[in-house]
């Protein structure tokens, strides 16, 4: 039997109207973690001995610390003194369970690549694209090529701008305070900030592509997992467009690590960015990872994701809203297909009026220990008259005891807004199969063909071809062995 | 109550022996108007009660072979075990078109699922032999690779999979089985490209999804376009009328009389008249209780039109 738990605050399946009108209002008690300066003093005395061990490790890794990042650091570190280990009876972590992390001996690592090891991301991945490649949370500019980009285009490390007024307009950004334990431990271990920038009405043609790395794993026996913190800021000013594709492969062999990576976005006015976003760790890695968008007016911010690496691998996605007229188009397929947990925790805040979002979350479990996890919260604050949101997840289980734990929930307090959510999980519909038998089709070729089509609509947002194919063959690639098993 | 079958072509005419004469007048009167030369021996099939020994076999010759043969047939919905079909007997011809009439729920729709093998469905009992083979050993793709094909009243969506994909899968299927090498997606075009003009859609059709946000007359040619690009012996039109305004209920009708060959035979399920007057049935059964309890020509269906089922029902 399949497990399935689902906790909607409400629920309107998909097959009814999209167009429901709430007009009641709905107010979770809510568990945020805003880190405050004075607060921690405050709380010192509560402090959770392993969080302070790893941000000690992690500051000490550090043999210099660049001007710029100082601030960042020590507001990590003060909001870390308050901050605790998640455990499952934070309803965040309700269902995710993180002592993979907790029982390794976590190292940071402290140290760029060392240049014999780089030739295997020189070669071993061919992209037609500017690009940039990040190891271990280290740009590394000898394998990297962003001569492609217009002028006034900039895509490197925070050091590297030459720019006083640009790299003051970026700090700005740099948040301390955005999101959980996580997001902070970054902020203490990040040894560079790598930055996108595109200048107001700049429209950049070819996509840019982020290629992060994991040189140093270890082996499962050694119970050591060293972890990096890789830190990514995209400022597309107004008027601007790009595409970036963030992907994240793992090393040789099915090593430990754990990539703890934080990426913050702006979109300025009437400014255009569509995220690629491919995760496609080693199968014992652990991988979180941050995106927190800014949304200003009339921009359109566009994420399509295809997660299938990693033992534990959570996306937090956080978008605010700062103006009206907002487009979001959320697009996300997570696939487990051996003992992981793949999680998605998104959250949209709309506070300014005529935002559209529209969200599509796709899993498939292919083993009888994987996991998903969904948790899709969206706010339609006061101010956020005729916001329109739409929110389906769908959930594929094809193993017996293979588990999804989904909680979609809207909270909407503008009177004269659009939104709907769905869920659903299930196996593959006998109706389909039927009608491939029909047509002569067997029974196997009918339900592999089935079983792709269910990720391909998430696939086909890719806004690129070339990456949709990888990432299909990628796909295919994975689902092949338990498909045959069946 | 009448079990109708027809013998295999070989022994006399029993017609005469049938109690219910005044009711025979206008039976099996072949309209003029099919192409296929009717053999005079063939208008004698005829009424039984008890099912004929007759099986699919060739009686050697140019005379037409028996393409399906359905004896005493019973089937039940598999979930709730409830009886649907009570001992259903029809027999087939290479070239016949047949049409099955009836109320709602009296079994049509049903019968046309247990043919193609749908698991709903669980047969109780009786036979079926297409071809000479027994279907009911047959898997359902199976049955379709043999020349068995069943336009679905409500076909399915299947979002991420492309019409084409779909298409060139199914056609593949059976190059596979007939050992013949399979076609490339651009041989497919090729192969393809006549057969869209054949049921009138358009060639952008082909990248949408599987019935996915079709009209009801879309999807409807949809089912013709696939009986088209795969072929069958024997096409099973389920209600393929319903829902179809007059210009996609004749692109429909002469598509699928553009299928017709002297060996080729369908057998369609309405509830309208209309559908008969663009592809001319030869015999008419009219379905109650999960029986057939009457058969006839086109005058049947006329009669239905006029009086409604109370006239041509068995109680």
């Amino acid at each position: 039997m399949a497990v399935s738990t689902f906790t909607p605050i409400f629920h309107i399946t998909p097959n009814q109207s999209n167009s429901l009108l709430f007009s009641s209002k709905f107010k979770l008690p809510r568990n945020k973690i805003k880190p405050n300066f004075t607060k921690a003093r405050v709380f010192a005395a509560l402090s959770d001995p392993f969080v302070l061990q790893i941000a000690e490790t992690l500051e000490d890794s550090h043999s210099s610390s660049p001007p710029h990042l100082q601030k960042l650091r020590d507001f990590s570190s003060e909001s870390l003194l308050s901050a605790h280990w998640p455990s499952r009876k934070d309803e965040p972590f309700r269902f995710t369970d993180t002592s993979f992390i907790k029982k390794s001996q976590i190292v940071p690592i402290s140290t760029p690549p060392l240049p014999q090891s780089l030739n295997l991301f020189d070669d071993s991945e061919e992209t037609q694209f500017p690009n940039l490649v990040i190891v271990d949370g280290y740009i590394v500019d000898s394998v990297s090529n962003v001569s492609g980009l217009p002028d006034g285009v900039f895509a490197g490390s925070l050091s590297n701008l030459d720019s006083e007024v640009i790299k003051k307009r970026v700090l700005d950004f740099v948040s301390s305070s955005d999101g959980d334990l996580f997001w902070s431990l970054n902020g203490v271990g990040a040894p560079d900030l790598v930055v996108v920038y595109v200048p107001e009405g700049c429209v950049v043609e070819t996509p840019l592509h982020l290629r992060y790395f994991s040189d140093k794993g270890e082996e499962k026996e050694s119970n050591k997992l060293p972890v990096s913190n890789p830190r990514l800021l995209v400022l597309v000013e107004k008027g601007g467009e790009i595409g970036i594709i963030e992907e994240y492969v793992g090393g040789e062999g099915e090593k430990c690590y754990w990539t703890n990576s934080v990426m913050e976005v702006v979109v300025g006015d009437g400014a255009k960015l569509t995220h690629s976003y491919i995760q496609n760790q080693s199968l014992q890695a652990a991988h979180i990872k941050w995106t927190s968008v800014r949304q200003e007016s009339t921009s359109t911010y566009k994420l399509i994701e295809v997660s299938t690496g990693g033992k534990l691998s959570r996306h937090n996605f956080h978008m605010q809203q700062v103006g009206p007229d907002t487009v979001t188009e959320l697009s996300t397929f997570h696939l487990s297909i051996t003992d992981q947990t793949q999680d998605l925790h998104s959250k949209l805040i709309l506070d300014h009026p005529r935002g559209i979002t529209r969200q599509l979350h796709k899993c498939i479990i292919a083993h009888s220990s994987g996991q998903a996890v969904f948790d899709g919260n969206v706010q339609v604050n006061r101010e956020a008259q005729q916001t329109d949101a739409g929110q389906l997840t769908r959930t594929l289980l094809l193993e017996p005891r293979a588990t999804v734990n989904l909680k979609p929930n809207l909270q909407i307090i503008a009177d004269d807004v659009k939104c709907s959510h769905g869920a659903a999980i299930c196996d593959l519909e006998e109706n389909q199969l039927f009608y491939f038998q029909a047509r002569g089709i067997d029974l196997q070729t009918a339900r592999k063909a089935l079983i792709f089509s269910f990720g391909a609509e998430v696939l086909d947002h890719f806004p690129n071809k070339s990456i949709q194919k990888k990432v299909e063959s990628h796909v295919k690639q994975l689902l092949v062995p338990s498909l045959s098993s069946q | 109550m009448a079990v109708l079958n027809y013998s295999s072509p070989s022994p006399p005419s029993l017609i005469s022996s049938f109690k219910n004469s005044t009711s025979i007048s206008h039976l099996f009167t072949v309209p003029a108007t099919r192409r296929r030369s009717f053999p005079s021996f063939r208008i004698k099939s005829s009424l039984a009660v008890e099912s004929p020994a007759a099986s699919g076999t060739s009686n050697g010759g140019e005379s037409p072979k028996i393409l399906l043969q359905v004896k005493d047939l019973t089937a039940v919905i598999a979930q709730t075990e409830q009886p649907i079909l009570k001992g259903v007997n029809l027999c087939i011809y290479e070239g016949e078109v047949h049409a099955v009439m009836g109320k709602n729920g009296s079994g049509k729709s049903t019968f046309a699922k247990v043919l193609v093998g749908h698991k709903d469905y669980e047969v109780t009992g009786g036979s079926i032999v297409f071809k000479g083979e027994n279907l009911l050993d047959m898997e359902p793709e199976d049955r379709s690779i043999a020349g068995l094909f069943m336009s679905f009243q409500s076909p399915v969506e299947i979002p991420g999979v492309s019409n084409i994909d779909f298409l060139l899968m199914a056609y593949n299927a059976r190059r596979r089985k007939l050992g013949l090498p399979e076609y490339s997606p651009i041989e497919f075009y090729a192969y393809i490209m006549p057969k869209l003009e054949v049921v009138n859609i358009k060639p952008d059709f082909l990248n949408r999804n599987v019935n996915e946000g079709f009209s009801g007359g879309e999807k409807k040619r949809n089912e013709i376009l696939q009986l088209a690009v795969l072929g069958a012996e024997l096409s099973i039109l389920d209600e393929i009328d319903s829902g179809l305004d007059v210009d996609a209920l004749r692109d429909v009708s002469k598509a699928v009389n553009g299928l017709l060959t002297p060996r080729k035979s369908v057998l369609m399920i309405t509830h309208y008249l209309r559908l008969l007057e663009y592809i001319q049935p030869n015999y008419i059964h009219i379905m109650e209780d999960g029986k057939i309890i009457k058969t006839g020509d086109i005058s049947i269906a006329k009669l239905l039109e006029k009086e409604g089922y109370k006239a041509v029902s068995a109680t």
